[in-house]
């Protein structure tokens, strides 16, 4: 008996301990900060600063009530799904968080569908560009962008702008196959061929063979769909070595070419395009904005990427969104108010699909270029507020 | 058709180059040490890193290729004085928690000084262009490697069959006890050769590094491949190493060709088959036939 008394009195201190005090809204963030996919950590907690430094950490309710919205970061450390799901726990039934936000793995998003239900805790997905995520929880909304969302208008402009034939080469995991597949799909229904395709190794740094099979199927032009890193830095190495460059054949692509990852590589991306939904080079007052605090925190050579971005916007959501409803709303009653949300992102206007919850943008068509001795990605064209293509092919089932 | 087995045939050399430049520091540490040496990689990497810091500022590729041997062989030297030299009577287990706790060190350090995304080591322009070689153009940094690889081989064989210090290495190797009853100094003639395994180690990954590029995750990412070549080629065995990685590199790269979905497996089935086929390795070296 006393020791249940114990147990009881203990978790009564423990959960005491564990609430926020009634002015502090707080919002676990996911993330890989260590391990592999360390780069996705500290560039989202970026995006949340550099939006609270300028746009305050603080919002007034609808009754006047003002509310501090405090991120919690926690290290998924590159360890997998059951991470991400052990932590979402925690942060639910610990640390009290109204949000979850983050995300930057597919499978570490879908691993939170089952708790975001049953918590009733709005999840604003920043990566995790799998199409299918948004439907396995009424509770997601995503900020970011899918895989066919970015690829497929490359199609069509590429036959509109003179190339014909094309050979693919995407990395051997899921999201390049969904590259593989939408841009096959919207080159040929344009009246393009496709010539040729390969799939690689997802760590692959040694190319020369499959570019030798490039030479050789002489299209006008490569796609490719690498990992960021080392795969697409040697892709473009060899691309170039080769002699596929100066055999003429162009090079396109995708987030390959961030402006966070070309210094690190040659002036030979020059002349790349890429299709992407964000080009860190526009001049809406809300990017300049973005760079500048980012510039500010973290050093003149800091550039925003797309975890940075969508984290900022994510950011944006969730402190309108207690700022419309207060700290103590249903779930539900959030997600609701993101949806059909418009505003402008510095990437440019976007809105939120009132349906699917999914994020419809503009995609724009890039080339890199160097402007004042740095590689940059500049504007060439623009498709206006695509709707993610996978989503459109799969219309929700109706019950 | 010729031109086309040609090409295949030089791709595979260049890569099995460098697989050999890296894995023959191996070969020292592993095969004639007998000490499992995961952390041979890290060494490798540290060199990589040392050259692409040293280009980056305007510093000759060659020099810094120098510079890169030999920063690693003076990591290399103080961590066998250190961490290595306790290890050599303890067992295998004891090794390879040690050698792989260096490699989370050594990535953890990586990743913290130079951060978490590829490092480019800056070759001279005419290294990084096609050439004309009479049937085709062809990358001249692939020529470079092959050319710089078999150098190396052929000072090691001079060096280890023909010279008075490689006689006593193999003597120490083989009989340590009998070797320091004649009065060599076995402790002094390992550390030497630890020491140029891991010199060899930094240079490779400095020059390698244009095809297995420079990020923290180098270390654990290539070792396997290291350490498949030392084992197929027959541990301890020099020739063997060099014949190994020129097989795994034409097979690799063959694969990769012809049937690029199974490109992944197709390197580690051929160093299985082989290995039934010569448990011992390609050329197992002398002392132990």
């Amino acid at each position: 008996m006393g020791c249940l008394l114990a147990i009881i009195t203990a978790a009564m201190v423990l959960l005491w301990a564990g609430r926020a005090p009634a002015d502090v809204l707080k919002v676990g963030l996911l993330a890989d900060f260590t391990g592999a996919f360390a780069t996705w950590g500290p560039q989202f907690q970026m995006g949340v600063e550099a939006y609270q430094a300028l746009h305050g950490k603080t919002v007034k309710g609808p009754d006047d009530k003002p509310h501090e919205i405090q991120f919690i970061y926690r290290d998924t450390a590159s360890q997998g799904p059951d991470k991400a799901r052990q932590l979402a726990q925690e942060l639910v039934l610990r640390d009290h968080v109204k949000f979850l936000c983050g995300l930057d793995l597919s499978p570490h998003a879908m691993a939170l569908a089952d708790i975001s239900k049953e918590a009733k805790v709005p999840v604003v997905i920043m990566n995790a560009a799998t199409s299918s995520i948004t439907r396995m929880s009424p509770y997601f909304v995503r900020v970011s962008q899918t895989v066919p969302q970015d690829v497929a208008p490359l199609g069509p402009w590429a036959v509109a702008h003179g190339i014909n034939r094309v050979y693919t080469i995407v990395s051997d995991y899921a999201p390049g196959y969904d590259a593989e597949a939408y841009l096959t799909k919207t080159f040929k229904a344009a009246g393009g061929t496709i010539v040729g395709s390969g799939r690689t190794p997802q760590q692959e740094t040694n190319f020369s063979a499959y570019m030798e099979r490039v030479l050789e199927a002489n299209p006008d032009a490569l796609y490719m769909f690498q990992p960021a890193g080392s795969p697409s830095v040697a892709f473009v190495r060899a691309y170039v070595e080769r002699g596929l460059k100066a055999a003429g054949i162009k090079l396109l692509g995708g987030g390959e070419t961030q402006e966070l990852f070309l210094p690190n590589f040659t002036d030979d991306i020059i002349g790349t395009v890429t299709s992407f939904h964000y080009t860190e080079t526009n001049t809406r007052p809300a990017n300049l904005e973005l760079r500048q605090q980012v510039k500010k925190m973290s050093g003149d050579r800091a550039v925003p990427d797309i975890a940075t971005l969508a984290a900022w916007d994510g950011t944006r959501l969730i402190e309108d969104a207690v700022a419309a409803l207060g700290a103590d709303a249903d779930g539900l009653k959030y997600i609701d108010f993101m949806k059909g949300k418009k505003f402008d992102s510095p990437r440019g206007p976007v809105e939120i699909d009132p349906v699917e919850r999914d994020i419809i943008q503009n995609v724009y068509i890039r080339q890199v270029e160097k402007g004042n001795g740095t590689l940059v990605n500049i504007d060439i064209d623009e498709v206006k507020m695509v709707k993610d293509p996978w989503k459109v092919d799969n219309p929700p089932k109706s019950n | 058709m010729l031109s086309f087995g040609l090409t295949v045939l030089l791709d595979g050399i260049s890569y099995g180059m460098i697989l050999y430049l890296i894995s023959v520091g191996l070969t020292v540490t592993m095969g004639l040490m007998r000490v499992v040496n995961l952390a041979h990689g890290a060494f490798a990497m540290i060199g990589g890193y040392v050259a692409g810091f040293l280009t980056q500022r305007g510093c000759n590729f060659y020099l810094a290729a120098l510079g890169a041997a030999a920063a690693a062989a003076a990591i290399g030297a103080a961590t066998e004085r250190t961490i290595y030299r306790p290890l050599y009577r303890k067992g295998e287990l004891a090794q390879v928690l040690l050698t792989v706790g260096f490699v989370f060190v050594a990535t953890g350090a990586v990743s913290e000084v130079f951060g978490a995304f590829p490092y480019p080591v800056v070759f001279p322009a005419y290294l990084t262009r096609p050439i004309d070689i009479g049937f085709r153009e062809y990358p001249a940094y692939r020529l470079f490697l092959i050319a710089s690889g078999a150098v190396i081989a052929l000072l090691l064989w001079l060096i280890l069959d023909n010279s008075l210090f490689g006689a006593r290495l193999r003597a120490a190797v083989d009989n340590p006890r009998m070797a320091r009853a004649v009065g060599i100094n076995v402790s002094l003639l390992f550390t030497a050769t630890f020491v140029v395994g891991c010199g060899l180690a930094g240079l490779g990954g400095a020059l390698g590094s244009g095809i297995l590029s420079l990020e923290p995750a180098y270390a654990l990412k290539y070792v396997v491949l290291f350490l498949v070549v030392v084992i197929v080629g027959g541990e301890g065995s020099f020739e063997g190493s060099f014949v190994a990685a020129m097989a795994l590199g034409v097979i690799d790269t063959l694969g990769k060709y012809f049937v690029a979905e199974a490109a992944p497996y197709l390197l580690y089935t051929a160093a299985f088959a082989l290995l039934l086929w010569r448990p011992k390795g390609l050329v197992p070296p002398r002392s132990l036939t």
